[in-house]
């Protein structure tokens, strides 16, 4: 196979886009699909403070290096969750890679909050990824807020978006359907997010964070059970296949024609948020969510295990 | 890269099944298998889909149509994440 572009030997084959690129013509490619993505939407401009989440994974290291690469002012955030084995290795992958490219890093400690997710997951009585996704979510908001950047981005590719909006479609989830997308606008007190990679797919950043040298985390966490969303992707894979360029034809659709209309259905029941009473988070109770673990991971002391009374 | 064929004297090395070997990431597996003709049939062999992995070799990538020699060390790692 050869590059489209210069015909030298090829080294990514990209079915969905009925071509095949060099090295170099591929780095090109992935450039002018972010560019692309962050302008078609209207994400951010090189007026904007940008905070990267950077789990170590392969996608956020790819928009970081890629934003930076572009000129934007851009600083990583980092959430340690003091899981041993995973997150130590995470932090170290994260560390090393800022370090190497002299880019800006927040590292935010849950060890040092009273939040680390093994004494979460020991006291709670719910599962843990949910209290963890709402810990990563509170530390990005928070950070972004204390600290004055404009804008939250991470680093979902096009699979993550298209496995969760067929999931939303599904179940015909209006709320979500509403504002699912790579721009969100910021909002009763929250930064506004993106998601720059949406236009790429979880192989092309792969190749990309290949060929840019870029070393990253695959140790899963222990508590994973196994993402819910794994399903979803392996049949899009089939039906890319079968059809290359229908999930951003599905997902670019989305964006153009489907959310305006659920946007609209939605916007009747808004919930109002204000100040959690203990550290200000929008919320739309008197206490916000983590403020709430906080107070259970508190009440029960190390060692109590057993059964738990859920507030 | 040269392959000098390590001939015992009285052996005749062409009738052994030619073999690749298989470096699989991220589970780090290692294995070795009879060689298929291309990047392509190999994935296939394992039952991995084309855009599901990359596959390495010599420190480059491979697109699914290049030619796969006896005794190659590839390595494919497989990048769709369960997250
Ligand atoms: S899998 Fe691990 S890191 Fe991910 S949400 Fe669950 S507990 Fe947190
Ligand atoms: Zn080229
Ligand atoms: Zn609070």
């Amino acid at each position: 196979m050869k590059c489209k572009r210069c015909k030298e030997t090829a080294v990514v084959s990209l079915p969905s886009h009925h071509t095949g690129f060099c090295a170099d013509c591929f780095l090109l490619f992935f450039t002018r699909q972010v560019e692309r993505g962050i302008k078609e939407r209207k994400l951010f401009t090189h007026d904007d403070r940008i905070l990267v989440a950077l789990s170590g994974g392969k996608d956020s290291l790819s928009l970081m290096l890629e934003l930076s690469r572009l000129g934007y002012d851009v600083t990583g955030l980092h959430i340690d969750l003091a899981i041993p084995g995973s997150s130590p290795a995470a932090r170290g992958v994260v560390e090393r890679f800022c370090e190497k490219h002299g880019l800006n890093l927040i590292v935010k400690e849950m060890g040092a909050e009273g939040l680390a997710i093994p004494d979460v997951k020991a006291r709670l009585n719910r599962p843990v990824c949910s209290a963890c996704g709402k810990i990563k979510r509170y530390f990005f908001n928070k950070t972004a807020l204390d600290e004055k950047f404009t804008v939250l981005a991470t680093g979902h590719n096009l699979d993550d978006e298209i496995a969760r909006l067929f999931s939303n479609t599904l179940r015909w989830d209006v709320a979500y359907l509403s504002d699912q997308g790579p721009d969100l606008a910021a909002d009763g007190g929250f930064a506004r997010k993106v998601k720059p990679l949406w236009r790429l797919s979880e192989f092309e950043t792969a190749n990309y964070a290949f060929l840019m040298g870029i070393e990253h985390h695959y140790a899963p966490c222990p508590y994973s059970g196994g993402a819910s969303f794994t399903f979803y992707k392996k049949l899009w894979t089939d039906l890319e296949e079968e059809m290359p360029g229908r999930k951003l034809d599905f997902y670019q659709g989305f964006l153009e024609r489907g959310r305006p209309v659920f946007a609209r259905a939605d916007n009747e029941d808004g919930v109002d948020l204000s100040g959690c009473t203990r550290c200000g988070y929008p919320t739309s109770n008197e206490v916000c969510g983590v403020c709430r673990i906080r107070d259970a991971l508190r009440d029960k002391p190390v060692g109590a295990d057993g059964a738990e009374e859920a507030k | 890269m040269e392959h000098t064929p390590e001939t015992i004297p009285g052996e005749r090395r062409t009738f052994a099944p030619r073999t690749i070997t298989v470096r699989l990431q991220p589970k780090e597996q290692l294995l070795t298998m009879p060689r298929e003709k291309t990047v392509l049939q190999v994935l296939r062999k394992l039952g991995i889909r084309p855009t599901t992995a990359i596959v390495v070799r010599d420190g480059g990538l491979l697109t699914p149509d290049r030619e796969v020699l006896p005794d190659d060390e590839l390595l494919i790692r497989i990048v769709t994440s369960s997250g």
